[in-house]
This record gives C-alpha cells, sequence and structure tokens, in this order.
C-alpha cells in the first residue's frame, strides 16, 4: 500500500479581520504522486502550503507531514518539506550552480554529493549557458528554473512548487515537467500550484480544484472532465455574441451555453456533433459568424464550470444556471 | 549544536556570496560618510581643539557602525520581506537563530572597513595620541551588535514602509541631536535624560573611552546598557523571524 506523506484535514485558516483563506480543506498526497492545485488567485493556496511548511498556524485542523506535525515541530519539518516559493528566489550576486549548491548543502547533502546533484539539475534543466551568471542578469524564466534546482537539490519527502513553470520557455518546460516526475519517482510527494489548466491536465497524477478557501472537486484529469457536461463544445466567434441565433430545434444541446464577448461556447453530445457542424458552416457561410470550432471538452471546461462562479477572470461566466461546484 | 553551527557556516557563506553586489557601495558610502564627519563637521567648530577634536575622531566611526546597523540594516529587511526573500529564508531547514547570527556577522565584516577609515581619516585630520585600552575590542563589537540587533529589530518588528521611515529618523538623530560627536552637557536637560535611556551616548562613551582611555578608567555602565539594548534587538528580530502567523 502507498503511504500518503502528505494529509491534510479539515483545515481552517482564519487571518485577523475574519478572511477565512482556508475554510474546511481536506487533501492527501502520496508517496511517488503529483498532484496539482489549482484556484483563482485568492483562493488559498499559498496560505495552505505556508502551513504545511510551518511558517503559519492553522486556525484548526490538522496537517501530517510524514506522520508529523509543523504546528508542533516545524523546525523538524522544514527539514522534510522543500518549498519553491511564488516569489522569485534571492539570486543578485549569486549563480544558479552556486544557489542550487547552497541549498543541497543547507538540506543536508555532503559537498561531494551536492556537487553531483547540482550538475545533474543543470544538465538536466538545460541551465549550462546560465549556470555561471549572475542572478540580476538572467531572465525571469532561468531564475524560476534555478528557484526549482534549489527546491529539487535535495527534496526532503514533500515538495511544494507554487507556479514552478511560470516565464520558462516552451522547451524547458518540459524539462521541468520531466524533473518534477522524477522528484515523484523519488518516492517524493509533490503538491504543486499552477494556473496553466492545459499543463495540469498533462502532466499531474491528480488535480484538486480551489475556490475561496474550499475545495472545490479533486479527481483525475479524466474524471474532472467526466462532471461536466457534453462531450463536445461547439464555439462560435462573432462581432459580437449577442448577434449569434439561438441553437435550432434538431440540434440537443447538452448544457447552458457559456457565453463570452465576441464567443459562444455551447456544450454538445456526439452525436449532435455533425448537425452542430453544418450548422456552423451555414452561419459562416452567411457572414454571421467569423469562425466556429468544434472541440472535445477539456480541464479548462471544467475548471471554468467549477471555479467561474466567483472572480472568473474573464467574461466566461454566463447564463448557465446550476453550477457543478455545489 | 553540530547542526547550527553547521548551518551558521553555510548561512554564512550564502549571505557573503548574495552581499558581494553590494559590499564595495556599502564600502563607499561608509568611507565618504567618516570623512564627511571628520572633515566636515570640523568646519562647524570655529576652533578646533582636543577634546573637540577626540570627539570627531572616535564619533565618527560610531556614526559609521550606527549608519550600517540601523540605517542600512532595517532598509535591507525591509525589501526582503517586500521581495519574499524573508519567507525564503524562514523556510530554510535551519535553526533561526543561525539564520540571524550569520546575517549579523556579515553585516558586522561590513561595517568594520568603515570604521577602520574613519579612525585612518581621524589620524591624518586631527595630530591625536590615543591611548588605546584593549577593552576597545568588546567595546566596538558591542557598540556593532546593538547598532544591527535594534536595526534589524526596526526592520523586522515594524512593517517596510514604516521601518525606512524609522531608519531615516534613526540616522538624522544620531547624526545631529546625539552626544556622539560632542558632550552631553550641551543638550538641553530634558534631552540629556533622553539620551540617559537611548543608546547612542553610550555607544560613543564606550568607543571614547577605549580608544583614548581616560585617567579614572573605562566605566562599565555603557557595556552593560548596550549589551541590553542589543538583547532587545536581537529577541525583537528572532520572535519575528520565528513568529508564525
Amino acid at each position: 500500500m502507498v503511504e500518503d506523506l502528505l494529509i491534510i484535514e479539515d483545515l481552517v485558516k482564519c487571518y485577523r479581520g475574519g478572511t477565512r483563506a482556508n475554510d474546511g480543506v481536506s487533501l492527501q498526497v502520496e508517496a511517488g504522486e503529483v498532484v496539482g492545485l489549482l484556484g483563482h488567485n485568492g483562493a488559498g493556496k499559498t496560505t495552505l502550503i505556508n502551513q504545511v511548511a510551518g511558517l503559519a498556524v492553522p486556525t484548526s485542523g490538522t496537517i501530517r507531514v510524514d506522520g508529523c506535525d509543523p504546528v508542533a515541530e516545524p523546525a523538524r519539518v522544514r527539514r522534510m518539506v522543500a518549498v519553491m516559493p511564488q516569489a522569485h528566489a534571492p539570486l543578485a550576486g549569486v549563480t544558479p550552480r552556486q544557489a542550487i549548491r547552497t541549498m543541497a548543502r543547507i538540506r543536508g547533502m555532503n559537498k561531494h554529493d551536492s556537487r553531483a546533484r547540482t550538475d545533474e539539475l543543470i544538465g538536466a534543466l538545460d541551465l549550462g549557458a546560465w549556470a555561471d551568471t549572475t542572478g540580476e542578469r538572467l531572465s525571469g524564466g532561468v531564475r524560476r528554473l534555478t528557484a526549482f534546482g534549489m527546491a529539487a537539490s535535495s527534496p526532503g519527502r514533500v515538495v511544494m512548487l507554487d507556479e514552478p513553470t511560470n516565464d520558462v520557455d516552451p522547451v524547458r518546460r518540459r524539462l521541468l515537467w520531466e524533473q518534477i516526475r522524477e522528484l515523484a519517482d523519488r518516492g517524493c510527494a509533490v503538491l504543486l500550484v499552477t494556473h496553466n489548466v492545459a499543463e495540469a491536465e498533462r502532466s499531474v497524477d491528480r488535480i484538486v480544484v480551489m475556490g475561496s478557501g474550499k475545495v472545490l472537486a479533486e479527481g483525475t484529469a479524466a474524471q474532472l472532465r467526466s462532471r461536466t457536461v457534453g462531450e463536445f463544445r461547439l464555439e462560435l466567434t462573432a462581432p459580437s455574441a449577442d448577434g449569434i441565433p439561438p441553437l435550432p430545434g434538431h440540434i440537443p444541446a447538452a448544457g447552458p451555453p457559456l457565453r463570452a464577448v465576441r464567443r459562444l461556447a455551447i456544450p454538445l453530445d456526439s452525436q449532435a456533433a455533425s448537425a452542430a457542424l453544418a450548422w456552423g458552416q451555414q452561419l459562416r457561410a452567411a457572414g454571421v459568424v467569423d469562425e466556429f470550432a468544434l472541440v472535445p471538452v477539456g480541464l479548462e471546461d471544467v475548471y471554468l464550470q467549477l471555479a467561474g462562479g466567483e472572480t472568473a477572470p474573464d467574461a466566461e461566466k454566463g447564463e448557465h444556471g446550476e453550477s457543478l461546484a455545489a | 549544536m553540530s547542526h547550527w553551527l553547521r548551518s551558521y557556516g553555510l548561512l554564512l557563506g550564502w549571505t557573503a556570496l548574495r552581499s558581494r553586489a553590494t559590499l564595495p557601495l556599502n564600502l563607499i558610502i561608509q568611507t565618504f560618510l567618516a570623512v564627511g564627519i571628520i572633515v566636515g563637521f570640523a568646519y562647524l567648530v570655529p576652533e578646533m581643539d582636543d577634546a573637540t577634536a577626540l570627539y570627531l575622531a572616535t564619533g565618527a566611526p560610531v556614526l559609521g557602525l550606527i549608519t550600517v546597523g540601523m540605517v542600512i540594516g532595517p532598509q535591507e529587511v525591509a525589501s526582503s520581506k517586500q521581495e519574499g526573500i524573508f519567507d525564503f529564508n524562514r523556510s530554510l531547514p535551519v535553526p533561526r537563530s543561525a539564520l540571524i547570527a550569520s546575517d549579523a556577522t556579515v553585516a558586522l565584516l561590513t561595517a568594520l572597513p568603515g570604521m577602520v577609515a574613519a579612525l585612518v581619516v581621524a589620524g591624518l585630520r586631527f595630530d591625536l595620541t590615543l591611548h588605546i585600552s584593549p577593552l576597545v575590542l568588546p567595546a566596538v563589537l558591542l557598540t556593532a551588535f546593538t547598532a544591527i540587533g535594534l536595526g534589524y529589530g526596526i526592520g523586522y518588528g515594524l512593517a517596510p514602509a514604516a521601518a525606512r521611515m524609522m531608519s531615516q529618523l534613526v540616522v538624522f538623530v544620531a547624526l545631529m541631536f546625539s552626544p556622539i560627536t560632542f558632550p552631553a552637557s550641551r543638550l538641553p536637560d530634558w534631552f540629556e535624560s533622553v539620551h540617559r535611556v537611548l543608546p547612542f551616548q553610550y555607544m560613543a562613551e564606550a568607543v571614547r573611552d577605549t580608544l583614548n582611555r581616560p585617567p579614572e578608567g573605562v566605566a562599565a555602565l555603557p557595556f552593560a546598557v548596550l549589551a541590553v539594548w542589543s538583547l532587545i534587538g536581537f529577541l525583537i528580530t528572532y520572535r519575528m523571524t520565528a513568529r508564525r502567523p
């Protein structure tokens, strides 16, 4: 049986002034598992990480890191947990090689091993060209990769990464995901915060969606996708979404449409697909829409349905009545 | 203990690496400050006698230590809080006290060259014969740690914007209104009483009396007061570093 290295149960964190940053959060991360934490800004993700790392104390609820309580033994837990913070790592005057090696040493490695591990990470993340350039002259992406290297140098049992792929170029992003997987393969439990839904869908084992301090949904990408209505989505783009006529009666919609400024997205089941395509072609031929597309439902659709109800990042929320989050 | 020492050593190397970038500028500013006080303050004094020269010569290095500890210190802490470096450091698997000790060590090493520069400039400017006591070493260390400890206390205890303003106030008070470069007897009575509590006068006294030992010997009071102030500063720092909101 695989052990849960990170167990969070009914975690509540209230700040002065009454803000409930975490409101009854429960989640587990097993050894060898990568769990993605999705949610809007202010959903309570970073607060959660800080409590696990022993930097903040929960108002109520329990946290166990490999059986150890960060409230009672913060110093011990800090040695078991590696955190890559959302803010830039302090790299002014320091090169990626120096930073990764020093962190490996601070996390308990000997000189020889820390050097070997640093070379390994620099090679794996393709950082060789900047390995000896000081921080102030590094691009944002290289700084992010270095910060990841600092956390991954000697990762302990639980690794928490706060938006690790921000600013990183597409090629190194893949290398970074490989290294995140490698941490899990070493037996670490990896919890990572991301806003990149598509990446999370491809690269993590399980996804936890947070909103307003609560867990809104949890499961594999496939499990979460199955929560949404329809298998496809007909997307119509027009100068104004209001100008798009309603779906004809012979095409059954699988759920309420999502309306954006210039875009209408209608959920459909597979049997309605060909009729919907024909309708889309007609509309374009008539000049009513600029573009149309029939796309399979992705995790982003689920995410928007789940989390879109609160502080939607754009105009994707709209007329859909019942929320799957309920 | 071995974990503490190992952490301290590694953090010292880490902090030193990161301070290299700002070190040259720090040293230049300190040296200019020392020159400024010794040469510039002399213009304010119509007649330079030995007593005045001694106050300026021994006050300049103290002001250098105050600048590094209580002005640059809180400003660096304020920035580290705003840039997330403080939180990053707090997440490291090291004892909090080792973190503070390594920072304080680097600040001390940064402050000492400026202090030496001030003494060299004073030696060149004034024709002074000093009777240096061996107690000068603890006096300088205690003065430096009081400035550093209180500087950190300001930086960690106050919000960044307030800490920056406070550091400005400190330099203003220390430079113009503290009996560091002049005798306390020139101050109005009420202000003299205030300075009996504040650490500035005792910093100046400890350094002055050990650089030029008075006939009656070096007084213990300044050392005791400085030890208390330094302890207060580091305790606030420790509390704020170990604090878990």
